[in-house]
């Protein structure tokens, strides 16, 4: 048995390792544009070096089914719903008391979604958000993490038209898929609130209350309170008016920050890949895979901080 | 100046200048998050949470310029 050093290899294997790493990069540096441009055109064979990246923001058409045109990137969020859906079933077909591995890993991931929305939400609260929160988290997350497997854009297909395109895209990269989920956040906060609260949520939006309440003062001939009251009033609609703009606003902040985060880190690894071929996109795959979990959890993390916020009941009466 | 050079200019203070504001904005909620859990070691998780909500508020401005820059690359 050799002696295990760091890392647990022995050393010659880590030396050995670390050689050809290096010896990858190299080759790399020399056969990419970079050394194109230093060394001159080399000759070597040309399924070395890797071609310019050409990203395309909306999603290339692959087919068409029923008159409906079918992109690559919903074909991508048909795998992602295979692979969870999958998953799910072989997880629960047959449930012991004392999990296997793949169960217990399973408990994990949900136990801690679960625990994450109690501790944001409260105990009964968070049971109540947990299933679109979990939704969204585990779609946006499975969408970013299998869009990195290698040789997920590489499959090319052949459309009626004759080009070659990708087959699959992740979804998340599309603009479309980051506004459907926005859409869906908003309208299960605004159904929660609504659920919560009855048509009083209403009226954190048309604050008119003390509009009213200050103009019958008025007609009751109590001036003076009544015109404080008349300013104070004007406040808290135009406070109601930019509260539901914020609402609005807030999905299009949402779409953007995960379509953004996704197609930059995509661009990323495509000229990370044809800069440096071979090995240099390793460290960005790391960060893509930090990125793509960051991302399912602050869409998920805000979501369930808005729906918190909808069902609270605002006790409290702005000045 | 042509068009193409005036193409090449505006996407790259897009990019550059417009990342400027939330690098700073980062670093300034990493500064105050670090000086909490300095003080108040126990409190490590929930500064935690916070830090990364208001984080992801303010990187969401960064890749609007960044949106803006790639716009500008591909599109225009």
């Amino acid at each position: 048995m050799p002696k295990r050093g760091r890392l647990g290899f022995s050393f010659p294997v880590l030396a050995g390792a670390m050689l050809v790493f290096l010896l990858l990069l190299v080759v790399g540096f020399i056969v990419g544009p970079l050394g194109r441009s230093i060394f001159g055109d080399l000759g070597l064979p040309g399924w070395l070096s890797v071609p310019p990246p050409a990203p395309e923001l909306p999603a290339e058409k692959v087919f068409h089914l029923l008159g409906f045109p079918i992109t690559n990137s919903i074909i991508g969020a048909w795998l992602t719903i295979a692979v969870l859906v999958g998953f799910s079933c072989v997880v629960t077909r047959r449930m012991k008391i004392v999990p296997g591995r793949l169960q217990s890993a399973f408990e994990f991931l949900l136990g801690w979604l679960y625990n994450l929305c109690q501790r944001v939400a409260g105990e009964e609260n968070g049971r109540r958000f947990f299933p679109v929160v979990a939704t969204i988290f585990l779609f946006v997350a499975f969408n970013a993490w299998l869009s990195l497997i290698p040789g997920f854009g590489s499959i090319t297909f052949a459309t009626a038209e004759g080009e070659q395109v990708s087959l699959l895209r992740g979804a998340n990269t599309d603009i479309n898929m980051p506004l459907a989920l926005a859409l869906v956040s908003f309208v299960f906060v605004e159904y929660f609130g609504l659920r919560s609260l009855g048509v009083r949520y209403l009226g954190k939006f048309l604050n008119v209350g003390q509009f009213f309440r200050s103009v019958i003062q008025i007609v009751r001939g109590r001036l003076r309170a009544g015109l404080s009251g008349l300013f104070t009033g004007f406040i808290h609609i135009f406070v109601g008016f930019l509260e539901a703009l914020s609402e609005l606003v807030r999905i299009v902040s949402f779409t953007f920050r995960l379509f953004g985060n996704m197609t930059a880190g995509e661009i990323l690894l495509l000229i990370a890949a044809f800069l440096i071929p071979w090995v240099f996109a390793i460290p960005f795959y790391g960060l893509e895979l930090l990125v793509g979990f960051v991302q399912a959890l602050i869409f998920s993390g805000l979501t369930l901080v808005f729906l918190t916020i909808a069902v609270a009941h605002h006790g409290e009466q702005a000045t | 100046m042509e068009p193409e050079a005036m193409k090449m200019l505006a996407i790259g203070l897009a990019a550059g200048l417009g990342l400027l504001g939330p690098a700073l904005g980062i670093g300034l909620i990493g500064y105050s998050a670090l000086q909490g859990i300095a003080r108040n070691p126990e409190a490590s998780g929930s500064i935690m949470t916070n830090m990364i909500l208001v984080t992801a508020f303010c990187e969401a401005i960064g890749i609007y310029a960044l949106i803006i820059a790639i716009i500008l690359a591909m599109i225009v």
